[in-house]
């Protein structure tokens, strides 16, 4: 028993008789419906697993020790046990982006009525490529977008069920479910990015979007502050709401931490970015901000302790971050903000207005009255003689970075900050090291003294990628003379602040199309160089060759994998109407797209990447997100790369694996510079593309590395592809290696590779 | 019943579970662990290149002189193999560490040097937590060969591990296998 929705109700939620393209054969899928397709991703791509737990402890036989072939009293064994565990992961963080889309669409539908217009304006006519692929709907109101919410919560209660005991035995099928929860996670971001845009006029069908202040210096501590924190924009934009409506505009500055922040300048150009999450605890500590807002996902789970040890007002306006407080949804606001200033009182307040005009309120009484600001490096330098030196290093042992904090401190006792200022780069502030020190030295505070009080520039987000742009950059993509699309997303685990400014404007001066998203977006805008410019004032923000461009918060990430459906669908006019499997192989075999996670940290995270990889798009992660556990990976000498070309219905071995992996972990930035081009490369490219895409690779190979690289034999098929700056060199190696020139092939595809119901002729276009 | 290791240096990230290394306390014993393998492996990490010793060594020097003494091959990951070639070292393979495991787990797979996988892979100079989450990788999946890390803040999903040394006595460990495999 597969089937929750019978066909015709299917046809009638889709509105079938609108035949603005062919049905295909997948119109909302269920989990088993993809299953081939997932399959022969997993096929070529198989999962690595690397166990962060030997044991499972999840029901009552347990705990069950699954070290090297043991199996779990039920049965299981310790690869399915980690891909239940990605399952697990994966399914929180589609829930995390559904309850925020169904939350944002719902109080949307309560402000403007469900048959609200999706209107994208001028330059976005196919205004939701997922929902179009995925569901074969084309959303047309907001009661369509939550259409879309119901169909993806149905699914997720099949994936959750799958995680119990003694359901899903084979980590092949786990994985096929995690691609599945990839793919609603992507749909349902979608949705409720554009459900925000319409619902709250964000801007749409322009790449110039302002240019809006981050960094803490950006602030005026003169003012009231109330920071915003979380990813569900809806009570941070009441605050706006309510400081136009009374002109006091000028008077509160309203900030944000993480993708709230991103949401609330597409708002209101005049709200401004404290940073990514990263920075969530130590800017907490700074007691910068008069009141706090808390929504939802990624919010420190101790808030009220800090807000109480600053004097910061607080209010929880989500009801997935309660904190155990008061709710005062119901009360007279009067009376909520005499306590609140009073009695220091934190409350709960799911009405959004009346959040936002209560944390305004409340931050224009209290402010006078706090003291706010950074230590200076003399109180610092105080603070850090406090450091005993112990043997232990006990500060170094508890940071996830094994930072040497010590050292830092020692030379900040002594008056000199240039250690802990290059600490301050790797560290993202998790406070795990004051617990552990026996002295309790307050580590994050003294870093205060060397954070950058500097501000910088950041594009606000842009939402959805046009479509005239995708018709201007489409055949370059497909051909490859474009070398790629790199879309550098995620959270602020990565090794270093610096890594994502200094890749995302490598590719840019390589002329790839360089997308940002969420804290990475914000991390990147806070470096600048010499003349004091950061990438978004020296890049154009279109999507097109050399341009650096924010699409927005973590919802916005959907938009990326928009471009690529477009690619394919206004491009190459493939229908995309739930025709899933025609346009991910598109993707795979066409569009060089390469996601770059370097700080992924999230449940949502693992989610958001698994959903691009069931597209066929690769993912770039950083060293820590080795803790996911699992990655998709093939080996490049040993694996059969036979694909059909769709024109002649020939299988065809290729011998040519790229893209090479789908999920990857990779240690340093000098690897990732090296293979980021390299997962940018297509079947497709033409010889011309692919001479640009080697140009690219070996040429950073060469610096990092030294030499031309090991695989060159792989990726050159013909001796057309050898970029001429190079051949000599080249041919004297492919020579030394034995390379022979691979089969050339018209049209790369993996339909007809495996059973599928979509027929061969489907690719053709 | 085996000894499981507990801790390593970094707190954050500890084995749990059932098996874990063995620490290799006496350098000797590292360096006959090392000398009767059959075919050995040296995956060396960027964090070799940057760690220097008080005397201006790099602990990747250190471990190339092992490997030059039992010659074992080696494998640059991630961009070692840039410094490698500075020191006129050129590494018998090239992966990035991920992909080197991932070859590893399969026993058929012939190595680096085409005569089969390797019994013995020794690892130094790649991150804490990436280098635990690939051992315990090969912990799970390549029951065909032992893992040993060279590594002063000690590894508990390796089979062998060095115990956790101040900066001094991981060079004087190191030093110390170096005399031994001369011998
Ligand atoms: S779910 Fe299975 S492996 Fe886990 S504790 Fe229960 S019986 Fe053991
Ligand atoms: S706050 Fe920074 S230095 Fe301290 S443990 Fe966390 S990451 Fe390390
Ligand atoms: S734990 Fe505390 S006292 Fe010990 S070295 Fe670190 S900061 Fe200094």
């Amino acid at each position: 028993m597969v089937v929750t929705l019978e066909r015709d109700e299917v046809s009638e939620l889709i509105r079938s008789e609108d035949m603005w393209e062919p049905i295909g054969p997948t119109p909302m899928p269920e989990i088993p419906d993809l299953r081939n397709w997932s399959m022969r991703l997993l096929k070529t791509y198989k999962p690595f697993y690397a166990p962060f737990c030997d044991l499972c402890c999840f029901c009552t036989y347990g705990k069950c020790d699954l070290t090297a072939g043991k199996k779990g009293a039920c049965g299981i064994d310790i690869a399915s046990q980690q891909a239940r565990m990605v399952l697990i992961a994966c399914c929180m963080g589609l829930s995390a982006h559904g309850a925020h889309a169904r939350h944002l669409i719902d109080y949307l539908i309560e402000r403007l009525g469900e048959d609200y217009k999706i209107d994208l304006g001028m330059q976005v006519n196919v205004e939701a490529p997922i929902a179009r692929t995925v569901t074969g709907l084309k959303p047309e109101t907001l009661g369509d977008l939550r259409k879309v919410v119901e169909y993806v919560e149905r699914g997720l209660i099949h994936l959750v069920s799958s995680t119990h005991t003694g359901q899903e035995g084979s980590n092949l099928d786990f994985e096929v479910k995690n691609l599945h929860a990839g793919m609603l996670d992507l749909l349902v971001m979608e949705a409720a990015d554009i459900a925000q845009i319409v619902g709250f006029g964000y801007p749409t069908s322009i790449a110039d979007t302002p240019l809006v202040d981050i960094g803490w210096g950006s602030i005026d501590r003169t003012k009231a502050m109330v920071l915003c924190i979380g990813h569900n924009a809806a009570s941070a934009n009441a605050v706006i709401d309510y400081l136009r409506a009374n002109d006091l505009e000028d008077e509160v500055e309203v900030c944000g931490i993480c993708c709230t922040a991103h949401d609330v300048t597409r708002y209101s150009d005049k709200a401004k970015v404290i940073g990514p999450l990263s920075r969530q605890l130590f800017f907490l500590r700074c007691g910068i901000a008069d009141v706090i807002v808390t929504d939802e996902q990624c919010v420190l789970t101790n808030v009220p302790e800090e807000a109480r040890k600053t004097g910061a007002a607080l209010i929880a306006a989500s009801d997935k971050i309660c904190y155990g407080l008061e709710n005062a949804t119901e009360r007279e606001t009067d009376e909520i903000v005499q306590e609140m200033v009073e009695e220091g009182k934190q409350f709960v307040i799911f009405d959004p207005e009346k959040a936002g005009e209560v944390a305004a309120r409340v931050a224009i009484k209290i402010a006078p009255r706090r003291k706010k600001g950074f230590i200076d490096e003399a109180e610092a330098q105080e603070l850090a003689k406090g450091c005993e030196k112990c043997k232990a290093y006990m500060c170094s042992q508890a940071c996830p970075n094994l930072l040497p904090i010590q050292q830092g401190m020692q030379q900040a006792a002594e008056g000199s900050f240039d250690r802990l200022r290059s600490l301050f780069d790797q560290c993202f502030t998790c406070g795990k090291c004051e617990q552990e020190c026996p002295r309790h030295l307050p580590v994050v505070k003294i870093m205060q003294s060397v954070a950058t009080k500097e501000t910088f520039k950041l594009r606000s987000g842009r939402g959805p990628i046009h479509d005239v742009e995708i018709r201007k950059v489409g055949s370059p993509i497909v051909l490859g003379t474009i070398p790629g699309i790199v879309a550098f997303v995620g959270c602020s685990n990565y090794p270093a602040a610096g890594d994502i400014a200094e890749m995302a404007e490598e590719f840019a001066k390589r002329k790839y199309i360089v997308c940002l998203s969420g804290c990475a977006a914000m991390v990147a805008a806070m470096k600048k160089d010499e003349e004091g410019k950061t990438i978004y004032e020296k890049y154009p923000p279109d999507f097109d060759a050399g341009c650096i461009l924010n699409v927005g918060s973590c919802v916005a990430n959907s938009h990326i994998a928009g471009a690529a459906i477009k690619v394919a669908n206004i491009f190459a006019t493939l229908p995309s109407r739930a025709n899933y499997e025609v346009i991910a192989d598109y993707i795979l075999n066409r569009v060089g797209a390469c996601g770059v996670a370097w700080g992924a940290y999230s449940q949502k995270a693992a989610t958001i990447g698994t959903g691009f990889n069931r597209w066929g798009v690769p993912v770039v992660l950083g060293p820590h997100s080795s803790k996911y556990r699992r990655l998709y990976l093939s080996r490049k000498e040993e694996d059969d790369w036979t694909v059909m070309d769709g024109r002649t219905g020939q299988l065809v071995d290729t011998q040519e694996p790229t893209p090479e992996h789908l999920a990857y972990v990779i240690e340093s930035k000098e690897r990732a510079m090296v293979t980021i081009p390299k997962l940018c490369m297509r079947r497709n490219d033409t010889p011309q593309g692919r001479q640009i895409k080697l140009t690219h690779y070996i040429s950073l190979y060469k610096r990092y590395m030294g030499t031309l690289p090991d695989d060159l034999h792989h990726v050159v098929r013909s001796t057309r592809d050898i970029p001429l700056v190079y051949k000599k060199e080249v041919m004297a190696y492919l020579k030394e290696v034995g390379w022979k020139e691979k089969p050339a092939l018209s049209l790369p595809t993996l339909i007809g590779t495996y059973p599928s119901k979509v027929r061969p002729e489907a690719v053709i276009h | 019943m085996a000894e499981v290791m507990k801790l390593p240096f970094w707190r954050v990230n500890v084995l749990t579970g059932l098996k874990g290394a063995r620490v290799i306390e006496d350098p000797r014993e590292c360096a006959s662990l090392i000398r009767r393998a059959k075919r050995p492996l040296f995956v060396a990490g960027p964090r070799a290149i940057d760690h220097y010793f008080d005397n201006g060594k790099t602990s990747l020097e250190y471990v190339l002189e092992i490997a030059r003494l039992v010659n074992m091959p080696t494998c640059a990951t991630a961009h070692v193999k840039k410094r490698m070639l500075e020191l006129g070292i050129k590494p018998d393979s090239v992966y990035d560490i991920i992909e080197i495991i991932n070859h590893l787990k399969d026993p058929d797979w012939q190595g680096v040097r085409k005569e089969g996988n390797h019994d013995l892979i020794v690892f130094s100079g790649i991150r804490c937590e990436l280098a635990e989450l690939g051992l315990s990788t090969l912990k799970h999946f390549a029951p065909h060969l032992k893992t040993m890390a060279l590594c002063r803040y000690s590894h508990p999903n390796a089979d062998y591990a060095q115990p956790i040394l101040s900066d001094e006595k991981w060079k004087g460990y190191f030093e110390e296998v170096v005399t031994n495999l001369q011998h």
